[in-house]
């Protein structure tokens, strides 16, 4: 193991793959202090760059997007009091009061190293536990992948915040896509409804793409008034300078703190499409819960901006096992590089790692490199960030839209794949208006050919139902989504039963 | 969502199964779209049953016309990808979005809404065609 990852950081170290790593990573730093920018979409622009590169080279650039996103996103979390993205929100609360109590620099830095070590411990579990999950999935068969779905969808759609039905079928919806077109065991034409286009199927990246791109442009654009910039006014005279030494000590002096928030970030991580927010959140409020002193949380203390950046940073590393080990997506930034797996022609899954063992060390080796160039960007850097957040909204909308165009297009050089992208994008921001989340309906349209496929071949090795009951594995995952389902539904009526008594309370 | 999978559901009945296989094409089509229509049943029914205790929320200032009118350019962008071609077609789609994000005032304006949709089309073709290997739509009646 430790020779390939030799093997895998000197490859990467490369100019021919460093390369795009670098440039994966400052566009990642980029958009993710861009608030109004999501890791997501900054990865949708990246990916139509990746086609002509190799299966390594894009997947770096794709790495190094996630981890310098995430790193990114604590600036203006700390330096404005405006998250760059979902997962930096709760870096906000002691990163700014940190920040405007005159300490910026400590505040920015506590984040960027909380974020590297988070990132760093990460690494470790990523290399060490890869292998022996995907050895773990080689003795699954057709009912275990199956109800290893089920668990995931299930998963998914229950710890969706707002409706549990909306989630379910949001992941419903989610598989019909893929049910339209060819059946993918026989071959035969199903629900195409004269659609000459459907007969292949709806490829799920355009879907993807359209979804959450136009999902989140859209909601920025309703939201505008005109030529309205992503910040109105930073203060540029702020001095940054700090210690590096101090803050890297008043992170490792708490390293319970440390090594929780990153277990928390790596669980999330590795659970389906719930991604860094719920991580970041839930460090935070962990952190706060064993703190001896929770009532100084939010006043800008040290281990508020601790727990934070470096479960958020962990929590890539979780999403990357589960990508690499099973061929589930962990989140939407995973989907769009299981989808430049799929461009590429390689199959993730149990297999990956052995059949692809150059790639997969390779891809361990640039998470881990991500790391020092987001570090090495962001040292001469962040004044500069501070600058790149002003580019107005108006210019930086049709430029998105045009890579989501080339990106959807050169997938098979059709315009039909440009038409999906209309269809979703106007689909996704119907979704989101209606309160219906995305995350469940991308796992479906991912994984719904999956389930379908290993549903008929266990029909088909036997056709007795039970085992997938019966069959340990398979019948442990099935209880833990019933389990997941039920747990769900529990806190979904606690949470109502509570607003109807804060309602309640407020009539009277 | 409700009609759309119980029609889709209708139209699978209608597939025929195969004698290789003792699952037809139609019986995963089926489930899924009979948990889809029973899922959302039990939405629209929820909502009935809530609406009339619910009170109205308070519209949020959201400015729909411009959503609406940045659908509709894209869906321009989309079609006339096939007959002017990428270069030209992005043109004037960054610059009519951009005007409308940001609508020009004066000379200046109006050279950067140029400005930025040429460099973007620009940039980009040559990226993707030159480096990359990407072909981008040519134009059926530009040709280019």
């Amino acid at each position: 193991m430790f020779e390939l990852l030799g093997a895998g950081l000197a490859n990467i170290v490369q100019a021919k793959y460093l390369v795009p790593l670098f440039i994966g990573t400052l566009v990642g730093v980029v958009g993710g202090a861009l608030p109004g920018i999501t890791i997501t979409m900054t990865v949708i622009v990246v990916l139509p760059f990746t086609f002509g590169l190799e299966p390594l080279q894009g997947l770096a650039a794709m790495i190094g997007v996630y981890v310098g996103g995430e790193t990114g996103g604590l600036i203006t979390s700390c330096l404005l009091g405006i998250p760059g993205k979902p997962s930096a929100v709760a870096t906000t609360f002691d990163g700014f009061p940190m920040a405007k109590a005159g300490e910026p620099g400590r505040a920015l830095w506590l984040g960027v190293w909380a974020s590297i070590f988070g990132g760093l411990l990460g690494a470790v579990f990523l290399v060490a536990s890869t292998g022996p999950l995907a050895t773990l999935a080689l003795a699954f068969g057709p009912w275990e992948y199956f109800s290893l779905f089920i668990l995931a969808l299930s998963m998914v759609a229950g710890l969706v915040e707002s409706s549990l039905v909306k989630g379910l079928l949001s992941g419903a919806i989610g598989c019909v896509v893929t049910i339209l077109g060819n059946d993918p065991v026989m071959g035969k034409e199903r629900l195409t409804l004269g659609i000459k286009f459907l007969e292949g199927g709806i490829p799920f990246l355009p879907v993807l793409i359209g979804v959450f791109a136009f999902a989140q442009i859209m909601s920025e654009v309703q939201r505008m008034g005109g030529g309205r910039k992503a910040l109105q006014a930073v203060d540029r005279g702020l001095s940054l300078a700090v210690s590096h030494l101090r803050v890297m000590w008043e992170i490792l002096s708490r390293p319970v703190l440390l090594l929780w928030s990153t277990f928390i970030g790596l669980v999330i991580g590795v659970l389906p499409a719930i991604g860094g927010s719920a991580a970041n959140m839930l460090a935070y409020d962990q952190a706060k819960k064993f703190s001896s002193r929770p009532e100084k949380f939010g006043t800008g203390i040290p281990e508020g901006i601790i727990a934070s950046e470096a479960s958020n940073n962990a929590n890539v590393a979780g999403s990357l096992v589960t990508i690499m080990a099973f061929g589930i997506p962990g989140d939407a930034v995973t989907a769009v590089m299981l989808g430049a797996l799929t461009i590429h022609g390689i199959q993730s899954g149990p297999l990956f790692i052995s059949q692809n063992a150059t790639l997969a060390y390779g891809m361990f080796a640039a998470y881990i490199v991500a790391h020092a160039v987001a570090l090495a960007i962001l040292l001469p850097g962040v004044r500069w960030m501070l600058r790149i957040v002003d580019i107005p909204k108006a210019i930086l909308f049709p430029v998105v839209v045009v890579l989501c165009v080339i990106g959807a297009y050169a997938l098979n050089n059709t315009v039909d794949n440009v038409y999906v992208l209309l269809v979703f994008g106007v689909f996704g921001y119907g979704m989101v208006k209606f309160g219906f989340p995305l995350a469940p309906f991308i796992l479906g349209v991912i994984l719904g050919d999956q389930i379908e496929i290993n549903l008929i071949r266990a029909v088909m090795s036997d056709s007795d139902p039970w085992l997938f009951l019966t069959r340990p594995i398979s019948g442990g995952l099935l209880l833990a989504s019933v389990l997941s389902f039920a747990a769900a539904l529990w806190q979904h009526r606690r949470v109502q039963n509570r607003t109807a008594a804060a309602q309640g309370d407020a009539d009277f | 969502m409700l009609s759309a999978s119980l029609v889709l559901f209708g139209l699978t009945l209608g597939l025929k199964d195969n004698p290789l296989v003792p699952i037809g094409p139609g019986f995963y089509p089926r489930i899924v779209l009979g948990v889809t229509a029973a899922l959302s049943l039990w939405l629209v029914v929820a909502d009935a049953a809530g609406r009339r205790s619910r009170k109205p929320a308070p519209a949020p200032d959201h400015n729909y016309l411009l959503v609406g009118l940045m659908f509709l350019l894209f869906g321009l962008y989309c079609g006339a990808l096939a007959f002017l071609g990428y270069r030209l077609s992005t043109v004037l789609y960054v610059a009519a979005a951009n005007a409308l994000l940001d609508p020009p005032r004066g000379a200046r304006g109006w050279g950067r809404v140029a400005l930025v949709a040429v460099l973007t089309a620009f940039l980009t073709h040559l990226v993707f065609e030159r480096y990359l290997t990407v072909l981008l739509p040519r134009g059926t009646w530009t040709g280019f």
